[in-house]
Formats: C-alpha cells, sequence, structure tokens
C-alpha cells in the first residue's frame, strides 16, 4: 500500500511536471536559438569585415528589403585618393543592391524575408570575404558567381546558364560558385556577384559612382588611425566608419529587422506556454494538497508548525521545479536543434553551428523553477491552514465555489474590463494600452470567476451528453461541475491557449475580410501582377511597358515603392503614374487634381494631410536620394488602403536617381476582349520578363488571405505547445479525480456499469471540462481580436470591423472536444480497470 | 471455465419436487457446488473457500456468519459475482457466472442482483431518489413507478427523494441502499453487513426494511453480518468457518446464534 501510494505519487509529479518540462523547453529552445542567430550573424559579419580598416560611404541610408532601399553612392574617385593616404594598403569599390537568382525552373531562390543581396567581386582577400570553392571570378558583361548555398538550392553548377532579376531578368553564366568566410552563404542571404563595371551599369547610374569604399590598412594600423586620416578626404554627404562599427551596425539592423521580431514572437508564445504550464501545475499542486489534506492535519496533529507543514509543500515543489526546469533546459537545446536543422532543411539556413549563453539557459531554468514555486504557493497556503482536528474528522474536498473575495476580486476586474472595452468602443482613436487593459481585465476576472460560471456553463455544455448518453452521461455532467473551483482552474489553462488562437484566427480573418472588401470596393482592375516573395528586387522595369504594348490590355500602371524623407520622417511612397491610377484604383473622395501629380507635385493621403497640417497647394520639401526637391501637393484622397500615404510620379522619382523597384503591375483588359485570352498574353509577356503570373482579382484576394493564413498556421503550431501543455493537465486532474472516487467507481460497476460505460463517462466529463474551458477561450479570444482591430484601424486609419470565423470556431470546438477525449485517454482507461472489491476496500 | 464443476453438475436445475409436499418447493436463487477459492500461490496459498456447497433458498432470508477470514464475505462476494472462484461454480437463476463475460457479468448484476454495502453504498452526485433507480437508468429500463413508489413509501423515504448523501444520516442512507436493491426487483439482494455502521435503532429499521421484502414480496436475500441479533432476524443462517460450511440453523433465535457463535470459536 504505502509502496504503491509512493509510486502514485511519483506518477503524479512526473506528470505534473511534464506541464513545466514543456514549458521551459520551448522558452529554451526559444533563447538558445536567438543565441545561435546572434552568435552565428555576429561572426558571419566580423568575417565578412575582417580585413576591412574603414568603410566610407553616403550618410543617406534609408529604407529597408520589404519596400525600398536607398544607400546612397560615393564618387569612384575617392577611392584612389583613399589609396595614397599613409597606412592605407588598397581601396576597392563596394556595391550593394538587390537581385535574385532564378533556378532553371523560374522558381526564384530566397527572398522570403532575408536579403537577395547582388554585389561585386572583390579580388583582394582582405576586402572579402567570398572565396572561390569552383570556377574563377566574373569578368564582364553576362557572369556572375554565386555563394554555394544558393547554387545548391537552385541545382546549378560552374558553366550553367541561369537568370537573375536585376529586377530586369538577365540571362549570365555561372562562372564560380564560393563560400562566405568559409560558410556556403551569409546565413538565409542570396548572393549573386558581377564583376564591378557590371554591377556599376546594372545598379547604379554610371561607373563614376559605387555604393561604398572599403578599405584595407597596411598591418599594424589601427582602424580608429585609419578613420582619422581618411575623414578629411570625405565630401559632404559621406561618412567613414569602422570594419567593427560596420558589423556592429549589420548585427544591429539584423536584430532590429528580424532576429528581435522573432524572438519576441516566439518568446510570446513561450510565454503563453508558461502561463498554461503554470495554472496546469497550479491545479495539480492544489489536488494533491486537498488530497493530502488528512495527512497534513495528521502532521498538525502530532505537532509540526504551520511553517513546517508549509515547508514540506514548497519543498516538494521547489524539487519538482527544479528537476523538471533542468530536464526542461536540456530538452530545449534539442529542440533548438531540431528547429535550427528546420529552418536549415526551409532553405533558411543559420550561420554556424548552435551555441547559447549561460545566460539563457539560467533565465530559462530560473523562470521555471519560479514559475512552479508561484504554481506551489496558495496550495501550500491551503495546506499549512488545515486545522489538525481534520485529521480526526475527515473532510470533504470540495468547497464552495464562490468565496466573497474571489466574488468582489472578480466584480472588480470584469468592471474594469467593461469600462476599458466600452471606451474601446466608442472612442475615434482608440489607445492600444486601455484595449490591452481591456483584454487582460476580462482574461483575468475570467479565471478568477471561473469557479463561479463553471457550474452553469459546464452543466449547459452538459446537459445534451446528459440527454443523449442517459444516466452515465448525467453523471459525467455532475462529475464536470461537482468541484467547480477545479473545473475552472482544470479548464482555464485550455481557455488561455484556446483564446489565443482564437484571437489570431479571428484577427487574420478580419483583416482578410478587410483586404477582400478593399479590393473589391477600390481595385476596378482585371488583373494584378505581385512580386513573388517579401524581400526580392521587385519586377522587371520593361514588365508594364511591354504589357502596355499588348493589343489585350488597355491600361497598364506599375506601382513602384520609393524611400525619401520629410524632415526626419521617413517614407515609403507609391511611385507610379497618378493620372492613371486613379482610373483603376479608386482613392475615395479626392479634393485637387491626380493628374497635376506631375515631376512638381505628389498627393498626398487625407490621414497624412491632417496629421501634418498639410492642404493641396501646399509646397513640402522632401529629401529624395541626395536632392531636396521641393513638390506641390496637387490632391488629397481619402483611401490609402491600397496605395498609402504618398503618391509620386515615376517621371519626378527618375530625375533624382533612387532606386524604386517596381512591386505590382495593376491591369485593365481592352474592351471587347475576353478576360482569359489577355490573361494569356499577359502571362506570356510576364514569363518573358521572369515575373510572376497575373491574378485575377479573387486570385488576388486569396493570395493575400493565403500568405496571412500560412502566418496563422506558424502561429497555430506554435501554440499547440500551450494546447499539448493543457491536455497533459486536464488528464491529470482526471487522473488525481479518478484516484479520489475509486470506491465510487466501484459502486457504479458493483450495481451494473459496464467499463465501457465508466470509460464513457470520464471521457465525457472530460470532454465538457475542455469544451468549457474552449468556450471561455473563444469568448476572450473573440474579445480580444475585436479590441486589436478597433486599435489596429484607428492606428492605421483604415475601415476593419470584426468578422468572426465561424467554421474556425467550430474547428477549435471541435479540437477542443478532441483533446477532452485525448486527456481523458490515460484516466479513463484506469477508471474502467477499477475493480469493485478492491475499490470498496478503499480507506 | 471448471472442467470438474462441469461436469459433475446439472446446472440450474431443481433437486425435483418432494411428492408430500403441499406446495412444489422453489428451485433455488442462486447456488455454488464445490466453490473453492484461493489466494496467492505455493506454499503461501492461503484456501478462503474450501469446496462449499451452498443452496440460496428462494423468498428467504439466508444469514451467513462466522470468525473473521472464516470466507464469509468471499462467499459472498463469489456468489453475487464480484470475485471469481478457483474451482467450483455459481449459479445466480440459470446463469452459470464463471463462463461470462465481464460484460455479461454486469449485466447480470444490474438485472439480477441488489446489493447493500456496509457503507459508501451511494453516488455522492445523485440524489437519494436517482441513487434508488440506478441500475434501471444504466439498464435503461423504465421504473414501475408503481413498484417504485412502493418501496420509497415502504423505506420511509417519500420526503428525502431529493436529498444528496450528504445530506442524509447514516440510516437515511442505507434505508436508500436497500430501496436501491429492491427497487429493481433482482433475484438476489446482497447485503454485506448492511448494519455494521449504524445505531441499534437504525440497524433494526434496516432488517425490517429487509425482512418485510422476504415476507412480503418473496424477494431473496443473502446477509453477511457478524451480528447475532441481525443473523436471527434471517430464515436461516449458515455457519462458516476456514472455508467450510460448518453449521446451519433454521428458524435462529438470538440465543441459538450466540450459541452456535461460542462453539465455533471455542
Amino acid at each position: 500500500m504505502v509502496l504503491s501510494g509512493l509510486r502514485a505519487d511519483i506518477r503524479r509529479a512526473v506528470s505534473a511536471a511534464l506541464a513545466i518540462v514543456l514549458g521551459v523547453s520551448f522558452l529554451a529552445a526559444t533563447l538558445v536559438v536567438g543565441d545561435t542567430m546572434r552568435g552565428g550573424f555576429a561572426d558571419a559579419f566580423a568575417a565578412g569585415n575582417d580585413g576591412v580598416s574603414v568603410v566610407v560611404r553616403s550618410d543617406t541610408r534609408l529604407g529597408d528589403d520589404d519596400r525600398a532601399l536607398d544607400l546612397g553612392t560615393v564618387p569612384v574617385a575617392l577611392a584612389e585618393r583613399i589609396e595614397s593616404v599613409d597606412g592605407v594598403a588598397t581601396a576597392a569599390l563596394h556595391i550593394e543592391a538587390r537581385a535574385q537568382i532564378l533556378d532553371p525552373s523560374g522558381r526564384a531562390i530566397g527572398g522570403d524575408g532575408p536579403p537577395t543581396i547582388a554585389t561585386n567581386w572583390i579580388d583582394d582577400p582582405r576586402l572579402s570575404p567570398w572565396e572561390l570553392a569552383e570556377g574563377r571570378a566574373p569578368s564582364g558583361a553576362g557572369e556572375v558567381v554565386i555563394d554555394r548555398s544558393s547554387a545548391r538550392q537552385a541545382g546549378y553548377s560552374v558553366g550553367d546558364t541561369a537568370t537573375v532579376r536585376t529586377p530586369d531578368p538577365l540571362t549570365v553564366t555561372v562562372v564560380g560558385i564560393a563560400t562566405f568566410a568559409g560558410e556556403d552563404s551569409q546565413g538565409p542571404v542570396t548572393h549573386t556577384l558581377f564583376d564591378t563595371a557590371t554591377a556599376q551599369d546594372l545598379f547604379l547610374t554610371d561607373r563614376t559612382v559605387a555604393t561604398a569604399i572599403r578599405v584595407a590598412a597596411e598591418p599594424g594600423i589601427e582602424e580608429s588611425v585609419t578613420a582619422e586620416r581618411t575623414a578629411p578626404l570625405l565630401g559632404p554627404g559621406h561618412e567613414v566608419i569602422t570594419g567593427t562599427e560596420l558589423s556592429t551596425e549589420q548585427l544591429a539592423e539584423l536584430e532590429a529587422d528580424f532576429i528581435g521580431f522573432f524572438q519576441t514572437m516566439l518568446l510570446a508564445f513561450a510565454g503563453v506556454g508558461m502561463v498554461v504550464a503554470t495554472l496546469t501545475i497550479h491545479n495539480t499542486f492544489a489536488i494533491i494538497v486537498a488530497q493530502r489534506s488528512r495527512q497534513s492535519a495528521l502532521l498538525r496533529a502530532v505537532g509540526a508548525s504551520r511553517r513546517q507543514v508549509l515547508g514540506t509543500v514548497v519543498a516538494e515543489a521547489s524539487a519538482v521545479g527544479i528537476v523538471a526546469s533542468a530536464v526542461g533546459v536540456t530538452a530545449g537545446i534539442g529542440l533548438a536543434a531540431l528547429a535550427t536543422w528546420g529552418m536549415d532543411a526551409a532553405g533558411f539556413g543559420l550561420p554556424g553551428s548552435l551555441r547559447w549563453s549561460l545566460t539563457s539557459l539560467a533565465l530559462a531554468w530560473s523562470v521555471g523553477v519560479a514559475a512552479t514555486l508561484a504554481a506551489a504557493v496558495l496550495p501550500a497556503v491551503h495546506a499549512a491552514r488545515v486545522a489538525p482536528l481534520a485529521a480526526i474528522r475527515g473532510l470533504s474536498i470540495d468547497r464552495s465555489e464562490s468565496s466573497r473575495s474571489r466574488q468582489v476580486a472578480g466584480a472588480v476586474l470584469a468592471l474594469t474590463s467593461a469600462g476599458a472595452l466600452a471606451v474601446t468602443a466608442v472612442s475615434d482613436d482608440v489607445s492600444l494600452t486601455v484595449a490591452g487593459v481591456g483584454v487582460l481585465a476580462a482574461l483575468a476576472a475570467t479565471i478568477v470567476a471561473g469557479p463561479v460560471l463553471a457550474r452553469p456553463i459546464a452543466s449547459a455544455l452538459g446537459w445534451p451528453v446528459a440527454r443523449v448518453r442517459g444516466r452515465s452521461g448525467d453523471l459525467a455532467r455532475r462529475n464536470a461541475v461537482r468541484n467547480p473551483r477545479r473545473t475552472a482552474s482544470t479548464a482555464s489553462s485550455l481557455m488561455v491557449g484556446v483564446a489565443v488562437v482564437v484571437f489570431f484566427a479571428t484577427t487574420a480573418h478580419s483583416l482578410t475580410a478587410y483586404i477582400d472588401r478593399t479590393v473589391d470596393a477600390q481595385f476596378a482592375g482585371d488583373l494584378v501582377i505581385e512580386q513573388d516573395g517579401f524581400s526580392g528586387p521587385g519586377l522587371s522595369s520593361t514588365l508594364a511597358p511591354r504589357l502596355d504594348d499588348l493589343p489585350e490590355t488597355s491600361l497598364v500602371v506599375p506601382l513602384g515603392v520609393g524611400v525619401m524623407r520629410t524632415g526626419d520622417r521617413v517614407h515609403y511612397p507609391t511611385v507610379t503614374y497618378p493620372g492613371a491610377l486613379g482610373s483603376l484604383v479608386d482613392l475615395g473622395p479626392t479634393q485637387g487634381d491626380l493628374t497635376q501629380v506631375d515631376t512638381g507635385g505628389i498627393a498626398v493621403s487625407q490621414s497624412l494631410a491632417e496629421e501634418e497640417g498639410w492642404a493641396v497647394g501646399d509646397d513640402i520639401a522632401v529629401r529624395i536620394g541626395q536632392s531636396d526637391v521641393d513638390l506641390r501637393i496637387a490632391a488629397v484622397f481619402g483611401a490609402r488602403d491600397l496605395i498609402g500615404d504618398l503618391v509620386v510620379a515615376a517621371d519626378m522619382w527618375d530625375l533624382h536617381g533612387s532606386p524604386a523597384p517596381t512591386r505590382v503591375v495593376l491591369l485593365e483588359g481592352a474592351p471587347g476582349v475576353d478576360l482569359d485570352r489577355a490573361r494569356d498574353a499577359v502571362a506570356t509577356v510576364a514569363s518573358a520578363e521572369a515575373a510572376p503570373p497575373p491574378l485575377d482579382r479573387g486570385e488576388y484576394v486569396d493570395r493575400v488571405s493565403g500568405e496571412i493564413d500560412q502566418l496563422i498556421s506558424v502561429m497555430v503550431a506554435l501554440l499547440a505547445v500551450a494546447v499539448l501543455i493543457a491536455v497533459l493537465g486536464i488528464g491529470n486532474t482526471l487522473s488525481l479525480a479518478v484516484h479520489e472516487r475509486t470506491r465510487e467507481l466501484g459502486l457504479l460497476r458493483a450495481v451494473g456499469m459496464a467499463r465501457s460505460t465508466v470509460r464513457a463517462m470520464v471521457r465525457w466529463e472530460s470532454v465538457i471540462v475542455a469544451s468549457f474551458g474552449t468556450v471561455l477561450g473563444v469568448g476572450i479570444g473573440t474579445i480580444g481580436a475585436w479590441a486589436a482591430v478597433r486599435a489596429f484601424g484607428s492606428a492605421e486609419a483604415i475601415d476593419i470591423s470584426l468578422v468572426v470565423p465561424l467554421a474556425a470556431f467550430a474547428v477549435i470546438a471541435g479540437l477542443g472536444a478532441t483533446a477532452g477525449v485525448v486527456a481523458a485517454l490515460r484516466p479513463a482507461r484506469r477508471a474502467a480497470r477499477t475493480e469493485v472489491l478492491e475499490a470498496m476496500a478503499t480507506s | 471455465m471448471n472442467p470438474i464443476a462441469s461436469e459433475t453438475t446439472r446446472p440450474g436445475t431443481p433437486i425435483g419436487p418432494a411428492p408430500s409436499s403441499p406446495v412444489p418447493p422453489l428451485p433455488p436463487a442462486a447456488r455454488v457446488v464445490r466453490a473453492t477459492k484461493r489466494y496467492g500461490h505455493g506454499p503461501t496459498a492461503v484456501d478462503a473457500l474450501r469446496e462449499v456447497d451452498l443452496d440460496v433458498p428462494t423468498s428467504q432470508m439466508t444469514a451467513i456468519m462466522g470468525p473473521s477470514g472464516s470466507g464469509k464475505s468471499t462467499l459472498m462476494h463469489c456468489l453475487a459475482g464480484l470475485d471469481s472462484l478457483t474451482s467450483g461454480s455459481v449459479y445466480v437463476g440459470e446463469a452459470e457466472l464463471g463462463t461470462l463475460s465481464d460484460r455479461a457479468l454486469t449485466r447480470l448484476r444490474r438485472d439480477q442482483i441488489g446489493f447493500v454495502f456496509q457503507a459508501f453504498n451511494l453516488v455522492p452526485t445523485l440524489s437519494a431518489g436517482e441513487n434508488m433507480t440506478l441500475p434501471l437508468d444504466l439498464a435503461g429500463r423504465r421504473p414501475d413507478r408503481d413498484w417504485v413508489d412502493h418501496v420509497v413509501e415502504v423505506c420511509g423515504l417519500a420526503d428525502r427523494l431529493d436529498h444528496r448523501p450528504s445530506e442524509l444520516s447514516g440510516g437515511q442512507q442505507q434505508r436508500v441502499a436497500v430501496a436501491r436493491a429492491l427497487a429493481s426487483r433482482p433475484a438476489v439482494v446482497f447485503a454485506d453487513e448492511p448494519t455494521g455502521n449504524l445505531d441499534s435503532r437504525s440497524g433494526g429499521a434496516i432488517l425490517d426494511l429487509l425482512r418485510s421484502a422476504v415476507d412480503g414480496e418473496s424477494q431473496t436475500v443473502v446477509m453477511v453480518t457478524h451480528d447475532a441479533i441481525a443473523a436471527a432476524r434471517a430464515d436461516s443462517v449458515r455457519f462458516l468457518a476456514d472455508g467450510r460450511i460448518v453449521d446451519q440453523l433454521n428458524d435462529p433465535t438470538t440465543e441459538l446464534v450466540l450459541d452456535r457463535m461460542m462453539r465455533l470459536g471455542a
């Protein structure tokens, strides 16, 4: 008996600890992946700039890979002058732009976030991280060297002919395959290397400029010394930074653009997992303590102080926390290895090998221990409060569902939430903070008031079960609510997981519906060609003119994105033919005249105009590339959804020479031409221009929503850990409940309940509890999505409203119920195994 | 499952009517034949029952007595389909329990057998009334309303039907248990120390109930007890010692039962 009790305790501790192990491993994996990225890229950047003493470049560097990038230029002549500086060994021109390699089937390599870099081959090994693995350096137009990772992905070897989007399609011969500081590439970044003159011809205005000048110093000359000596040669608008500074800057940019966001997102999911794990383990401790209350009372009766009883529970929690967190950290390293391997397989390889800092491991471990202890505090206090007399009396473990303090706290939270949400509902300028407080307070109120809600809601959910399954269904329903507090805390972990899933699903659905509606209402054309991926070089500049020449099209409008500044503010104007734009895109109520947006004009959205205090006829000073330009506001338009806040003329932009890659081409078929015919003609040109095929309106909307759905699937997959922990928690609680009800189960078996019915009864109880959690989660998640949509619409000045994804809700409800079935597998089997005589003999 | 038993017994057939009897004697409601129950293996094995033969007379109350460890509980558990024999056979009505699957055995307990345990007889989440009809509800059978009302009446539970077990006294809980055992009109009611946890007045009321079910409704009852006063309410008492039936007493009185027990103990 003693031994089996001990075994049961160990099993309980293990299954409780599993929640912590899972939560901590996710957290640790996130931190380790972050460490691996930072460390790997830090090394890659340092290796890339190894031997570079200083870099001279333009001080105007704007934009990002997703929209437009303006790196500025420096005159080529400066390189010779720098070479004559004392202590400088050599200087080389550096050209950087964007270009994308296509594989033989026309599929683009990379471009889904990481840059697709085009650069020039530098022969001097001090100034170049590149080393030829095969072949030779590029020479003349039509020759490239590519990184080994891209070569592998595209299946190219030396001598192959390839197409490169520059963005205009260019047929080249791969003359060499190179490695970046010993690695296949610089992480997931793709590289196409041309000779310097070709790169200048392709990407810069002429051969008198370069993106930067890389400088190597004589041995023993400090970077700072080179920088000081070089500085006097620079003209206005140029800057010099050391190689070390450049590496630091590159890492900081990557951190800001990607790692920070990536890790914050993962940490948020790890956080959800930890919250769920804490709720789960809290529940387990509470039940174990309740079941052991007689033992605690006995301890108290034989003279143990409250502090000592408290101590035993806390000690047990510490032991569980310490061990489980250590296991979790170890598992986390394994998980991180798996994740980086998966990223590598998905063409997103990180530079370097897996690495982790002690800080990260210690952090994950401490969070696990702290969460376990936090989860154990209340149960420990309860254990210590047990009166010594309870040992003799024997006591019921059911506690009332609604203590006064619980009611008061629940009411206060509910009121806070209601207030904040009411403000969010009526306010024109929604505060994200207020909306967030409203949602979090609603979540907290639900957790606090859960025991009060459990009886009515779970009863209602169990009603059909009782109707269909007769007495055993009825028993399942009653068991589900016999201890509302336990039901609520069991369900709360699933609730949190479901709430987050529903939040994302509903927000995404609302966003998709908004896009659908907007495209429907504001896009008047027939076909769209959009670049594939986020961070490619854009669409060929000759695509739109060639499409315009087709007899099957009547109107073709390319939309480019540029980058410019007004004062300190960076803008990404749409660079297009504003007069024609108006025919394909409904810009809403417009003051002024869009056709007047010419080489001296600009069109501004209503919301930006209001923000900046601009009106039609005003002149505004903008900086485009290295020129200061005064533009007159020719039009103010209402609908910014499709084209953003600023529209400028392509003719104006070309005058200033800053790149504005075409991202989208809008088309209208010629009158009387069958859309399918127009489409075929357009597709043929698109293919020749190495552009993706055209999409009609429906396909375009589907594509955008497809991207959103994909993002949501990733998030839901990440939340699977939280849901898994919640399922474990429900299973654990149920096991404890089954254990507690052994005698009752024995009685039911004695008076004629079949084993299968016992199993079904436990399963249905689990389904009811899980459904309760799911229902609350759907409610909270929907409230959260509503608040997020309000806040987003307000911040972006767009007319977006909540659209509930009913089909997704049905799936989630089904999955919630399934989670109940899965959670019940083990406890139901155990319950069904109950032997009448053993059960009745249990004391 | 037991080759010896199945070869040497005629399942469920009556011994045959005695020609002189004015009323033909009923076949036994349940019986065990050469029942042996062994716990453990090898040299440490313990025989709780050794080749016990017992007929449970229909429409009578039979008490089983014996000192602790005599095997009386084991005998009852085997009779009631809660435990299985090592060898020998058990019949309830026509059915030989050893040949039944777990499912069939469960159904038999539900439909043919009523239970009154010493304690913890009731499902805490069900009201008294719901506990009473639990076996019927599990069977999906419609309770015979008149009969159930009658049982409620007899057991004095009319104003307690909506109460939860936690709201009832020990005596009331046992009355609900008896009512449940009677409600489905089983072939046999097995009562395992039904008064063991009760004061003498409540215990007496339970015995009255069982007695009246036998007298008024021809219910067959088997009761395991160590209480001579309780045993004296039975129609006959079987005494067990060391896994064997060593004695039988018809029309017992408290004194006679005590006397036999004394001799067994000596």
